[in-house]
């Protein structure tokens, strides 16, 4: 009898406890963290996990996170951790094709993602060159971190600070040659 | 994760106005320098013969102009050194000094004089050559072209190709006027060994110099006769200002070019070609 009062009774603490547990489960957000690892890969491991367990909203900044650790131990391998990553996070559906190129891009591509556009010069570009440079600086920003000191690819860095010149010199000879058409 | 590995690789308010604007057309006329890479046939159109023969042209007037102000600088040097050796400064109401100072003036006037007989020229040419420039700019990167394929031009073929460390752009100096239309007649008329890339960056450079130069010879030519003006009138007192001088500097370096230094700036750390990787996510 007594034994069977006591169980009884742990029954119903394990059900207190696993009814807390639920509903603790259910208010208490994902804490998101920060990968405290040094290592890159195992930072994008702990990375993949947080997102798989409803961080999705935090890429981001663990996107930022992972270029800050790299940039702790660069190299030129690096480039391919943060693609994989970027692909990962499409066949995850977390980012679409063309974000995830973006994210890419912008850090570790010469090219400028900041030049996409369908209409010609004259018409798009030129009246909005300002800010088209704009956007270009900063995203040389981003390339000097992902090219540079991310993976070591100074040549590639060099050759975006180049492109950039250019793309500038030769915008506003063109643009100015579109003015004086009108 | 599919991922690939592949290799890549004075005082008086006139003659300050000239001289500013003389300055100001020194700077510019002592712009580009230009981009030089081998590659593929072109297939933008921005130098047809038209724009190669405007400026083999202003080439040809520049280098007119030259000529006819070469003596007359040598003269003012000669007669400049004359009047500093006279201890002539601070000597301007001694008679052989104001005698010296009214042949100066006198020589700086024809300076002006031939400079405003041959500006003339030189505009027309230079407003061809702009001309014809900005039609092709406009059509070909302007209307022909979006952001996106102009970058690609720059880039060249090969996206992730590196090319050899180019020249700075705009900030050629010491050089004389002739030589840098005629070189940039050359480099265009051997447009045919060069890609898409660098005539880009090239006629843009030539574009932009060109707009800048034509500004600065209307300025010039409304600043001569203002300056031939006060001179005519400082002629009257025999006087030489330094401002006068400086002119004449201004002049010289415009035609003759200034000896510049050039800085040579360390080029960027070469990159590892060995190890780089290209994504799958690239454009």
């Amino acid at each position: 009898m007594k034994k069977s009062t006591l169980s009884g009774a742990l029954q119903v603490l394990a059900l207190i406890l696993f009814a807390l547990s639920l509903s603790s489960c259910a208010s208490n957000p994902p804490l998101c963290s920060s990968p405290q690892t040094k290592n890159l890969d195992a930072a994008v491991g702990v990375v993949q996990r947080s997102l798989n367990d409803g961080c999705a909203a935090e890429f981001d900044r663990y996107y930022d996170d992972l270029l800050t650790l790299a940039e702790g131990d660069p190299k030129p391998e690096n480039k391919r951790a943060f693609s994989e990553f970027l692909v990962w996070s499409t066949d995850q559906g977390l980012l679409s094709q063309r974000q995830a190129k973006e994210y890419y891009n912008r850090y570790f591509n010469v090219k400028f993602v900041s030049l996409e556009g369908d209409y010609n010069n004259c018409s798009h570009t030129c009246p909005r060159r300002d800010q088209v440079m704009r956007n270009m600086e900063r995203e040389l920003s981003d390339k000097e971190r992902g090219l540079l000191h991310v993976s070591l690819d100074n040549a590639g860095y060099y050759r975006a600070d180049e492109l950039y010149q250019e793309v500038e010199l030769v915008l506003e000879a063109t643009c100015t040659a579109c003015a004086a058409g009108r | 994760m599919n991922v690939l590995l592949i290799p890549k690789s004075p005082r008086n308010p006139a003659t300050m106005r000239i001289r500013r604007i003389f300055w100001s057309f020194a700077l510019t006329l002592t712009l580009p320098a230009s981009v030089f890479a081998q590659g593929n046939a072109p297939t933008i159109r921005l130098f047809p013969t038209t724009v190669v023969e405007d400026l083999r042209q202003t080439s040809s007037v520049a280098k007119e102009m030259e000529t006819g102000l070469q003596e007359v600088i040598g003269r003012l040097d000669q007669q400049q050194q004359l009047y500093q050796e006279s201890k002539c400064d601070g000597a301007e109401s001694d008679p052989g000094c104001q005698r010296l100072a009214k042949q100066l003036g006198a020589t700086y006037l024809d300076m002006l004089g031939i400079m405003d007989e041959r500006l003339p020229d030189m505009e027309h040419t230079v407003n061809n050559t702009r001309l014809s420039l900005e039609k092709r700019l406009r059509s070909e990167l302007g209307n022909k072209m979006t952001p996106w394929t102009l970058q690609e031009t720059l880039l060249g073929s090969g996206s992730q190709a590196t090319k050899s460390p180019s020249p700075a752009m705009r900030g050629r100096s010491g050089m004389r006027l002739s030589e840098r239309f005629s070189q940039y007649y050359q480099l265009v008329a051997s447009s045919g060994s060069k890609n898409d890339q660098s005539l880009a960056v090239l006629a843009s450079d030539i574009y932009l110099d060109m707009d800048e130069t034509s500004e600065l010879i209307a300025r010039t030519r409304e600043e001569i006769s203002r300056a031939t003006l006060i001179e005519q009138l400082n002629q009257s007192f025999g006087t030489i200002t330094p401002e006068m001088m400086e002119v004449v500097g201004g002049v010289k370096s415009i035609l003759f070019g200034d000896e510049a230094d050039y800085v040579q700036v360390a080029g960027p750390p070469p990159g590892s070609i060995e190890q780089a990787y290209r994504s799958p996510l690239e454009n």
